[in-house]
């Protein structure tokens, strides 16, 4: 790429070396910054190794997202030296944070998020190795990479508390997490409990993302949620007001309405503004915020300037006439995202398995009542079939023309899921499903993952003749 | 007007010539090789032969469609598509009553579901698996120590099939074995494994398959697959002729439609 073409805006998908000679173009143009914005390459150097399979947008929002998220192991690393609490939170996605960043100088994080580290570093990091000989092998999913995370040291400081949420959680996640506690690791659990409707004679209570339960589910989670915020408050030294903690919904709120503004924005356009892989990304951020709360603002304010010019001026990285998908479950090798667009399609719709953590936290009940109801409402603490008519109105919703359920290797939810989501989809909208397993690295599969993504195309595409 | 399909499968290559004229379109040749490690070139060199074997030259070929595990490979071809669309186009010119396709090759099965007109409608392919497939049944020959045409044959000879119980291609071989250390006749064997892969297709969304069924695919050639998988389906199964070309020539009525318009 020459020079002009490097500070142009115009829309491009790009590997990795393009974008470290686009940056050096636009860092002379003078384009503006937060510290942690830099080259892409940087990070391969470190070691994440997957970066240069990668295809990027080429916009410098897209390039602050990456450096906000790859940069997380460094900002948590600063935190610990500057003495702010590090709370750990596990499995709840999205409930935990929202009091810990209620109170200050507190980072929080998913250690179970280093499912990722595998694929970014392309197994160099040896995680699951280590994960192995604890024994914790590949019949669990890809979370046990925290277990070798925890045992090296290498990637997160140890939290200073450590919370993970048990219950209506996946067997494997449990059983992960307890071989974290066992290695030395305390774990405070708190339950959530499998969701169920009210009885007889009992009071059922609706939940924000449209499931009820019964009422004493709600009364069990919140105190669940008063008793961790206890034991936040004596980690930290601080008293978790309830005002705080309304402060503490505001700003989730306030990422969740950015998020979901964006979600709206990006899968409901022609052409579609921004890539599926950073999209994907920009969802994660609903979690913790990549342990940065002002910066996830301001990365997520620039994604949405980005999206609606691109809408305006009608350009794209893909083409108008991309195949609509809805996504079901995360991947754990990023490089499938790339590969669905290579293929023609576009993400129209997903349910990442935190669709809880999109919705808004209901601000006119009692703070501890609401994050209960939010923790409640996670389609993955109630019934499959549940989530799977979630997913069907989803897909309404945004108009999706096929359904992609990606099986992470050796979740237990997945072993059943698939074909429950698969059958209401099909029998209950009429579109074609395809259900795929992606390993940590899809090298030795990616032929036939593409056969299998590109024959759902095709068959997406006759249906609209 | 001439078109050409080529089916680059992970086991054997199949080309497929059509003449297309005022009458509709016309298998004018075929050929079929093994796939072996250079599947491109391979590829090339069946193509060539049989564009030769027909006397004609290569000019006189309009459009090329690749499919098959390797059809990204093929780099003289103008087009790539799977072999899920490839297998419906050919079972719609060969037998155009066709709902429901099942396709077991070399690497992967596959159970294609189809609208009134044809299309697909959805599919299901097996997933990191061998069991269910070509290379499976290869294995069980090999075990056996008969040739895979001679499989289904020995199978026929069955007095009382053995269970096979493991569906994961590995286990199942390590089964075999144990029959065969214990006594079981290879007969019983293989007509356990066949009862063993029909069961699992039939499980990859047999209990949606409309009839008309159609079997294709260089399995469907296995002497008494097509009837293990009728039982299995609980449904009457259907036999083109070939079978084992069926995508290489929907890759060539596919490459006929892109230029012609006509299909």
């Amino acid at each position: 790429m020459n020079e002009k073409h490097n500070i142009s805006d115009e829309p491009k998908s790009i590997t990795l070396q393009q974008w470290d000679e686009r940056y050096e173009c636009l860092y002379k143009a003078g384009m503006p910054g937060p510290d942690y914005n830099g080259p892409l390459g940087r990070h391969f150097e470190d070691g994440d190794l997957r970066l240069a399979s990668l295809r990027f947008d080429n916009s410098p929002a897209a390039l602050r997202l990456w450096n906000l998220l790859l940069s997380e192991e460094d900002r948590l690393q600063a935190d610990r030296e500057a003495g702010r609490t590090i709370i750990g939170a596990m499995k709840d996605l999205g409930t935990v944070p929202v009091m810990a960043y209620a109170l200050d100088n507190v980072a929080t994080f998913y250690p179970d998020g280093a499912w990722w580290i595998p694929c970014v570093m392309q197994h160099s990091a040896g995680l699951l190795r280590v994960a192995d000989k604890l024994g914790i092998d590949e019949s669990f999913c890809p979370v046990r990479a925290m277990v070798g995370a925890f045992e090296t040291g290498n990637h997160f400081p140890t939290p200073d508390l450590l919370i993970c949420s048990v219950g209506a959680v996946c067997d494997d996640f449990s059983a992960i997490a307890q071989r974290v506690e066992a290695m030395g690791h305390p774990v405070l659990w708190w339950e959530v409990p499998p969701r169920r409707l009210a009885g007889a004679n009992e009071t059922s209570v609706r939940l924000p993302s449209g499931f009820t339960a019964a009422s004493s589910q709600v009364d069990l989670v919140r105190n669940e949620l008063r008793r961790v915020a206890g034991e936040i408050e004596k980690a930290t030294g601080q008293t978790l007001t309830g005002a705080k903690l309304s402060e503490g919904i505001r700003k989730a709120n306030t990422v969740r309405e950015k998020i979901s503004s964006l979600r709206q924005l990006v899968y409901t356009s022609d052409p579609c503004p921004l890539p599926a892989l950073e999209m994907l990304i920009v969802e994660m951020l609903a979690l913790h915020y990549c342990s940065d709360y002002e910066q996830t603002v301001e990365v997520l304010d620039e994604l949405l300037t980005e999206a609606r010019r691109r809408v305006d001026q009608n350009v794209s990285v893909l083409d108008g006439d991309a195949v609509r998908v809805f996504w079901v479950n995360p991947v754990a090798d990023l490089q499938v995202m790339n590969l669905l667009e290579e293929v023609g399609g576009r993400i129209s719709g997903t349910d990442y398995m935190f669709c809880h953590a999109l919705s808004q936290i209901p601000d006119d009940v009692e703070p501890f009542e609401a994050l209960a109801r939010t923790a409640l409402g996670d389609p993955m603490v109630g019934p499959t079939a549940d989530r799977a008519r979630m997913i069907c109105r989803e897909i309404q919703k945004f108009g999706c023309e096929a359904v992609i359920v990606s099986r992470i290797p050796g979740a237990s939810h997945c072993a059943f899921e698939g074909e429950v989501i698969g059958k209401m989809v099909r029998d209950g909208l009429g579109l074609p499903v395809v259900e795929v397993e992606v390993p940590t690295v899809i090298d030795a599969v990616r032929p036939a993952l593409r056969t299998r993504l590109e024959a759902l195309m095709e068959t997406a595409r006759g249906r609209r003749q | 007007m001439l078109f050409a399909g080529i089916d680059a499968g992970s086991r054997s290559i199949k080309v497929v010539l059509l003449e297309v004229n005022g009458q509709g379109p016309e298998i004018l040749a075929s050929g079929v090789d093994d796939s072996q490690t250079n599947q491109a070139q391979r590829s090339r060199a069946l193509y060539e032969r049989v564009v030769k074997d027909a006397d004609r030259s290569l000019d006189d070929i309009e459009a090329v469609v690749a499919t098959g595990y390797a059809r990204h490979l093929l780099d003289f071809a103008d087009k790539a598509v799977t072999e899920i669309t490839c297998h419906a186009r050919g079972v719609r010119m060969l037998l155009p009553d066709a709902r429901s396709i099942i396709e077991i090759g070399g690497q992967d099965s596959k159970v294609i579901h189809l609208d009134e007109s044809g299309r697909v409608e959805d599919f299901t392919m097996n997933d990191r698996c061998a069991a269910g497939t070509g290379c499976f049944l290869e294995m069980v020959a090999k075990r056996l120590d008969v040739d895979l045409e001679e499989l289904g044959k020995l199978a026929s000879q069955s007095k009382e099939p053995s269970t096979i119980s493991s569906m994961c291609a590995v286990f199942a071989e390590t089964e075999i074995i144990g029959l065969l250390s214990s006594g079981h006749e290879p007969s019983d064997i293989a007509a356990g494994v066949q009862i063993a892969i029909s069961r699992r297709i039939a499980g990859m969304g047999g209990h949606r398959l409309k009839e008309p069924v159609v079997f294709t695919g260089g399995v469907a050639r296995v002497n008494r697959m097509d009837k293990m998988l009728s039982d299995a389906i609980e449904k009457q199964i259907v036999m083109p002729k070939t079978p084992q070309i069926t995508g290489a020539l929907g890759a060539a009525l596919i490459a006929a439609g892109a230029v012609e318009r006509v299909f």
